[in-house]
């Protein structure tokens, strides 16, 4: 059987991570292409609702990544995420998705290599976790919407 | 303000002046040689005796330092003093026979011959110097030691002072000349150290200076580290000279910043079998510019720690550049300065020069031409990296010199070679507070911690924030004619900036809805700029998008949705994390 | 403990404690006995009252110097007050059976005078103390200076008591100026007076300092009294400090003085742990602190300005003195400094009023004065005279006359010199401190002058001086060209070297001397030597330099004939300078007795025994030794 191929959903932030994506691709580094990046202004951005929707269309992983700490474009918004993070993983555990799914890593604008190597290593973990199987007692939800998930927080 | 009469002359002084000075201001002239208006009096030489009489009572009393007071009369050429003054110029020239400060005296008194002999001391134990040293300079570095006849001026145990700043203020002040320089501070040429010879405290820091005015460096300046001193303030005719002049903190609004704060290079000292700071001619590229510059204490001349120019010289390229152990990185500019500097000692001193490199690499306009000068030059080139640098002679011909090891890659040998002096050419590093001004102005940093720019090849000058450009060595290891380039780049981008007059924002600003925010005031609690303030009429949040920078994060902790980021709404990140996952189709696992 | 009450109350107890008829021996403890094995003695004392089981009955006090040095180690047994002399540690056991068990006086341990040959049983008797009058000096030999009660039992502080709970400050200083009292440290200047312009000086705080740098190694009287009575000197500073309004004192001591320091240290320790210093004196309100100081022990750290620039921590050299020390002294504040005697002499005044005190001395000098007493005479040592007595009396008296039966040729007042070697010169140059109080003058006494009384103002008049109180007498044997170099020696190595006519004056003056006591001194080298000294003596800094032509000048003075015997006739009368004495040996009287040949180092005797001697002058090194050894007078130096 063909290898499992999962679909990782990224979020980066604008000024480190995805600064540091760019320079993966510009210094010609290889790695897995299962990420799809989503540029978003500042790690703290990333609404733990983001992170669920992606599972639920179907996402393997999320990957989160920002600015080192102390590095922030806006001094603090990394460590909003990172506060966030942990109640991130309860909820999805409540969901029945495995912790494990979701990372948040630091890449800084120049270590590209940094991002290639957590993009690898990431791709491989899900890998080993197999296809995310929603928990049977998750039954979905009558009409899917942007705007119904936002009212729903 | 006491009148008094001098030589029957009636004078009127300030409050707190001396007998002295009261005669100076009628012209009248005694003589000193103890006393220096800058110093404290003294009254040791006695040599400015004059007669005295208050009411009835005559005494003998010294000038310098007897206050002018009320109503006494002063004699300054009475036979009694005529008589002391040449007894005491001729007990001082039985000291110190050929002085020439003496000698004058001597003939104004019309002395002769001294009946006390003809001493041979040269110090007239005047204390000008040590008072200078204590009073104005504040090192103390001299005092007299010793009593009696055996008085003398010394260093404390007659020992190299370390308390000496090499001032020279004693030898300048010095009435005999005894005094040199060499004498007190056995500090002459060379190096070990980054600033050659003495600093001295008050100074225009470089010839092309900008402004080309002294300024005073607190940390060599015996005012600052002492308390004392000043003594250029006293001496300068402008008044212009202000030691309580602070640090001034000014802040200037700028729309746009160029970063070019430069590199540092690496402490050689660190690699021990270099033997940096412990073989004194073992010196740094650096160290080796200042040597050859017109202004050194050489004066340009290429000389050992002896004094004595060099015979052989070694250039050691790439030392902390291209190792792993310390920058795997290429500095770039040590090929080409060590080039110059080979040249250099060529043409000043004809010594034997050795380069010892890994790659020679001249690439740039012209360079490679100057290497094949230096080839014609007679300059050895050995293709290998210095390994250690010794004084411990093996072979004959190595016995006090410093031998360079190294593998010779293009003979395939083991060489070691005997030289008077070596040159290190230490990799250029990114200075050591890059971390910080990174932080201070958004930038980020490359993992060897140069700034990195927003693009290398189409942004190589900007970066991540608008209008704060980087230009020069704090990007990366380059030489002068890039950083210019890089500098005059930067300038043409700074200047259109200017010339528009005005920056465009980041649209990307937070927005609430007043209809759905609840008044929670989270966003306010998490904004890092303080941009959402809260509207106590309509109880809702507002932000202020001129403060805004656009983070999202208050968005993101909008339980209500009313706060949302304009471009990256929620709807708009959803609607894009529907759109990467939509042709997932058949693997749609989510339990319908 | 509060107010006088309550040092009465204390006293009380303690002699309540103490019974009068007890027996006890004081042995003196003072430098120069205990240098003679005073210690020893101590210990045999107390070993042998152990042995007759008297220990504890019988206390041994090692007490201050009672000023009889030359007879030390010596003793006084109370309450009797037999006085034995020269005791060995071996004595001890003899006296405390005979004289101690059985109240037996030991006849051959008794002093006996060496002109009339009688035994003295008590120390009043013997014609050394007969003429002394000892107050400041009274305690000296009689408590134990590390015992504070023995002091407070003699009336110790209630001096310094009444002074604070009594009397005003300026009733103080009133006091001291009516009493007469004068500068023991040289200048004679009135002590009230200082006081009073120091009181008046603007600036806090004030200092209060007691000179005890004793700068001659033999004026032990100073150093007598910080060692054998230190609590007088304290409370004396004590009520200078309150009348004058200061609250800090130092007491300026030098290091070589290890017991003076040691027992003044005590003395300030127990004074603080009964409140007699320190905060709240005797719960008075008035405050006191006083710190040693060690100096270093140059000679003229003694001078005022050294001192304080000493105390400082600056090199010990003195400045001009333009602006006084009471005004501008001790880290510029106002502060008055005086010597050892003259505090300790404060306690006595305030104790017993300015009248009692003006009552002793002459018109202008009153109190007593303590000397030591030096020289060729017979009794050397520290004796307190009153004021007004004259020289013959101490001399003679005292003193016990020239020894060996020879004549007296001159005392020079100020510079002691202790045992065999003279080292002050300063009768010479202590005495003016500032030269405009007083007039400088020659400090050498010739004989004709012999009946002068021994007061400030007739030791002045006379061309004298009165000076810190040494006193060295010289006989018919002593040259006087000899002595000025002497002086002038001892100078040029004190001599701080600052200013330039003492560092250079001085030195090249004893050049001068030198060449004339080697023969070769030229016609007008005396006159050069007076135009010398009227420079150096008007133009120094500081007094050692301003006075140090005074045995230059007072030699030529009275004894110029001297100086032209040497330079004209190159002989040296009194015949010391041995560049110009030959030895020979008289035919007529030697016996050929041979005991000079074998003394002789250099063979320049020769002679067969039985026949005249002769002395080769080629081979003679003067050394003397053949004079010493001859019996029949041969001998003859020339
Ligand atoms: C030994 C040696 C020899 C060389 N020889 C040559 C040569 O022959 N030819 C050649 O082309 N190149 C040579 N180079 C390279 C040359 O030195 C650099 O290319 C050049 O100095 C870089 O210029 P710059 O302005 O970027 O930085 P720098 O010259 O380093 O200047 C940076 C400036 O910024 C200041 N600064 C730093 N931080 C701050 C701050 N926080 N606030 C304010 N000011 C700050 C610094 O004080 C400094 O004045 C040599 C380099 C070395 C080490
Ligand atoms: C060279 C020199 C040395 C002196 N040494 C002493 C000394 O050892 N002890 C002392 O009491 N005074 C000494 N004096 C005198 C002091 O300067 C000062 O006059 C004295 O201590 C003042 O105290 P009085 O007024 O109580 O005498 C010396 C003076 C000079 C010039
Ligand atoms: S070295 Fe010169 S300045 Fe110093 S004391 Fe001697 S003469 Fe005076
Ligand atoms: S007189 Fe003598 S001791 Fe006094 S300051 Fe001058 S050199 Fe020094
Ligand atoms: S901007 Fe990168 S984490 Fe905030
Ligand atoms: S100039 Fe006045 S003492 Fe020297
Ligand atoms: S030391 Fe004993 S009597 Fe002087």
């Amino acid at each position: 059987m063909a290898q499992f191929e999962p679909r990782i959903v990224a979020f980066l932030c604008r000024w480190c991570s995805y600064t540091g994506a760019d320079l993966a691709g510009t210094s010609r580094l290889k790695y897995p292409p299962n990420v799809l990046p989503i540029r978003v202004m500042c790690s703290g951005r990333v609404d733990p609702t983001f992170v669920v929707n992606a599972f639920r269309k179907g996402a393997d992983g999320v990957l989160i990544c920002g600015c080192h700490p102390g590095d922030c474009h806006y001094n603090e918004g990394n460590y909003n995420m990172m506060r966030r993070f942990p109640l991130v993983r309860k909820l999805l555990a409540q969901f029945g998705v495995e912790p494990e799914r979701v990372r948040l890593e630091w890449v800084s604008a120049s270590e590209g290599d940094r991002y290639a190597e957590v993009v690898a290593e990431f791709t491989d973990e899900i890998r080993k976790l197999g296809p995310l199987e929603w928990a049977p007692m998750m039954a979905p939800p009558p009409v899917q919407t942007a705007e119904s998930v936002v009212t729903a927080k | 303000m006491p009148t008094l009469t001098i030589d029957g002359q009636t004078v009127e002084v300030e409050e707190g002046k001396t007998i002295l000075e009261a005669a100076e201001q009628l012209g009248i002239e005694i003589p000193t040689l103890c006393h220096h208006p800058l110093l404290e009096a003294y009254g040791a030489c006695r040599i400015c005796t004059v007669e005295m009489q208050r009411g009835k009572r005559v005494r003998m009393v010294t000038a310098c330092n007897h206050p002018a007071q009320e109503g006494i009369e002063v004699q300054t050429r009475s036979p009694r003093v005529l008589r002391h003054r040449r007894m005491i110029v001729e007990l001082e020239l039985g000291r110190c026979a050929d002085l020439p400060v003496l000698r004058k005296l001597a003939d104004d008194l019309g002395i002769d011959r001294s009946r006390f002999g003809t001493g041979e001391h040269e110090c007239i134990l005047c204390g000008l110097c040590v008072r200078t040293c204590w009073e104005l300079v504040g090192a103390r570095a001299i005092s007299f030691a010793n009593r009696g006849t055996d008085r003398e001026v010394t260093t404390p145990y007659h020992e190299f002072s370390d308390a000496c700043i090499g001032c020279g203020a004693c030898v300048a002040i010095c009435p005999t000349g005894v005094l040199k320089m060499e004498d007190i501070k056995g500090r002459k040429v060379i190096h070990s150290e980054l600033t050659l010879g003495p600093q001295r405290a008050i100074r225009i820091p470089f010839m092309q200076a900008v402004p080309n005015a002294p300024f005073i460096d607190p940390d060599e300046c015996a005012h600052f580290t002492t308390g004392e001193c000043k003594v250029c303030a006293k001496v300068c005719p402008r008044d212009a000279v202000d030691h309580q002049m602070e640090d001034q903190f000014e802040e200037i609004e700028v729309g746009t910043i160029l970063v070019a704060t430069g590199h540092d290079v690496i402490d050689c000292s660190e690699m021990l079998r270099y033997g940096y700071g412990l073989y004194d001619n073992v010196i740094t590229g650096l160290e080796f510019e200042k040597l050859s510059h017109a202004t050194s204490p050489t004066g340009g001349k290429i000389l050992m720690s002896n004094g004595e120019p060099p015979k052989s010289v070694a250039i050691l390229h790439c030392i902390g550049s291209r190792d792993e152990n310390y920058k795997e990185y290429c500095s770039r500019v040590c090929c080409m300065y060590s080039l110059k500097f080979a040249h250099l000692v060529r043409e000043k001193t004809g010594a034997e020069v050795y380069e010892l490199y890994i790659d020679m690499r001249s690439a740039g306009k012209g360079y490679e031409e100057f290497y094949k000068r230096n080839l014609e030059e007679d300059v050895v080139f050995i293709r290998g990296k210095g390994s250690e640098i010794t004084t411990w002679p093996e072979a004959p011909g190595e016995e006090g010199k410093l031998v360079v090891k190294c593998e010779d890659t293009l003979l395939g040998t083991v060489r070691r070679l005997p030289v008077d002096m070596v040159i290190l050419s230490p990799a250029l590093q990114a200075r050591a507070d890059a971390a910080k001004v990174a932080q201070t102005f958004g930038l980020g940093c490359s993992r060897d911690g140069f700034f990195l720019e927003q693009h290398p090849k189409l942004g190589p000058v900007q970066t991540a924030s608008d209008g704060i450009f980087i230009a020069g060595t704090c990007q990366g290891p380059k030489d002068i004619p890039d950083s210019v380039a890089q500098g005059a780049a930067a300038a043409a981008n700074i200047l259109s900036l200017v010339d528009r007059g005005s920056v465009v924002i980041e649209p990307i600003t937070s927005v609430v809805e007043e209809t759905t925010c609840g008044g929670c005031r989270l966003c306010i609690s998490v904004c890092p700029y303080d941009a959402a303030r809260f509207d106590e009429e309509k109880k809702v949040s507002v932000v202020d998008e001129a403060v805004c920078k656009g983070c999202g994060t208050c968005v993101a902790v909008c339980p209500s949705g009313a706060a949302q980021q304009r471009f990256f709404a929620d709807t708009e990140i959803m609607a894009e994390i529907d759109g990467l996952l939509a042709e997932i189709g058949d693997r749609h696992q989510f339990p319908a | 403990m509060k107010g006088i009450e309550g040092l009465k109350a204390w006293q009380a107890a303690i002699q309540e404690q103490r019974d009068p008829d007890a027996t006890w021996i004081a042995v003196c403890a003072g430098t120069g006995c205990l240098s003679q094995g005073a210690a020893d003695l101590a210990a045999a004392l107390r070993e042998a009252l152990i042995r007759h089981s008297l220990e504890g009955k019988v206390e041994v006090k090692e007490t201050g110097c009672r000023g009889f040095c030359e007879q030390g180690p010596l003793i006084v047994i109370h309450p009797e007050g037999i006085f034995y002399p020269q005791l060995k540690a071996a004595d001890a056991e003899r006296i405390v059976s005979e004289t101690i068990l059985r109240k037996q006086v030991i006849e051959d341990l008794l002093y006996q005078d060496p002109v009339t040959g009688r035994r003295h049983i008590h120390e009043g008797d013997i014609p050394f103390y007969q003429k002394q009058m000892r107050l400041v000096c009274r305690l000296n030999g009689v408590i134990d200076p590390t015992h504070i009660g023995d002091y407070i039992v003699h009336g110790g502080y209630q001096a310094a008591a009444k002074a604070l709970f009594e009397m005003e400050p300026v009733q103080i200083v009133e006091e001291i100026k009516r009493s007469g009292l004068r500068g023991r440290g040289g200048g004679g200047f009135p002590a009230g007076v200082k006081w009073e312009s120091c009181r008046n000086a603007h600036g806090e705080p004030k200092y209060v300092i007691c000179n005890a740098d004793a700068g001659d190694p033999g004026a032990f009287m100073d150093r007598s009294l910080l060692e054998g009575n230190p609590h007088s000197i304290i409370e004396g500073m004590i009520i200078g400090a309150y009348a004058i309004g200061s609250h800090e004192g130092y007491v300026y001591v030098r290091n070589e003085y290890p017991l003076a320091v040691r027992n003044l240290q005590t003395a300030i320790e127990r004074a603080e742990a009964h409140n007699l210093l320190g905060d709240n004196i005797l719960e008075s309100g008035f405050d006191f602190h006083l710190k040693i100081n060690r100096g270093g022990g140059a000679f003229v750290c003694g001078e005022s300005t050294a001192l304080m620039a000493s105390i400082e921590g600056r090199v010990g050299e003195p400045r001009a003195k333009y602006v006084h020390t009471v005004e501008s002294g001790l880290w510029n504040k106002p502060t008055n400094l005086n010597n050892v005697e003259t505090w300790a002499n404060v306690p006595l005044v305030i104790e017993h009023g300015a009248d009692w005190f003006s009552a002793i001395g002459t018109e202008t000098s009153k109190g007593t004065k303590v000397f030591s007493l030096v020289g060729h005479v017979n009794n050397t040592g520290l004796v307190e005279v009153p004021m007004g007595i004259t020289l013959r009396e101490v001399m003679f008296d005292i003193g016990g006359g020239v020894r060996g039966g020879r004549h007296f040729k001159a005392v020079q007042t100020g510079g002691p010199s202790g045992g065999t070697i003279i080292v002050d010169t300063t009768g010479a140059a202590r005495p003016a401190e500032d030269r405009d109080e007083h007039e400088r003058g020659p400090a050498l006494v010739p004989e004709s002058l012999i009946d002068l009384p021994v007061d400030f103002e007739s030791l002045t008049e006379a061309g004298s001086m009165m000076g810190s109180g040494g006193m060295i007498v010289m006989d018919e044997t002593t040259c006087m060209v000899d002595v000025a170099r002497y002086f002038l020696n001892f100078l040029t190595e004190e001599s701080c070297g600052k200013c330039t006519p003492c560092r250079e004056g001085i030195r090249n003056m004893l050049a001068i001397l030198e060449r004339i006591c080697d023969g070769r001194g030229q016609e007008g080298d005396i006159d050069l030597l007076q135009e010398m000294s009227d420079t150096v003596a008007d133009t120094s800094l500081c007094a050692l330099g301003g006075t140090a032509p005074n045995p230059v000048l007072s030699t030529i003075r009275y004894f110029r004939p001297e100086y032209e015997a040497h330079i004209r006739d190159r002989r040296c009368p009194a015949g010391v300078c041995t560049a110009l004495i030959e030895y020979s040996i008289n035919a007529t009287k030697c016996t050929g007795c041979h005991a000079c040949f074998k003394a002789c180092p250099t063979d320049a005797i020769s002679g067969e025994v039985k026949a005249a001697h002769v002395i080769s002058t080629a081979k003679c090194v003067k050394c003397g030794s053949c004079l010493d050894v001859c019996k029949f007078d041969a001998v003859v130096k020339q």
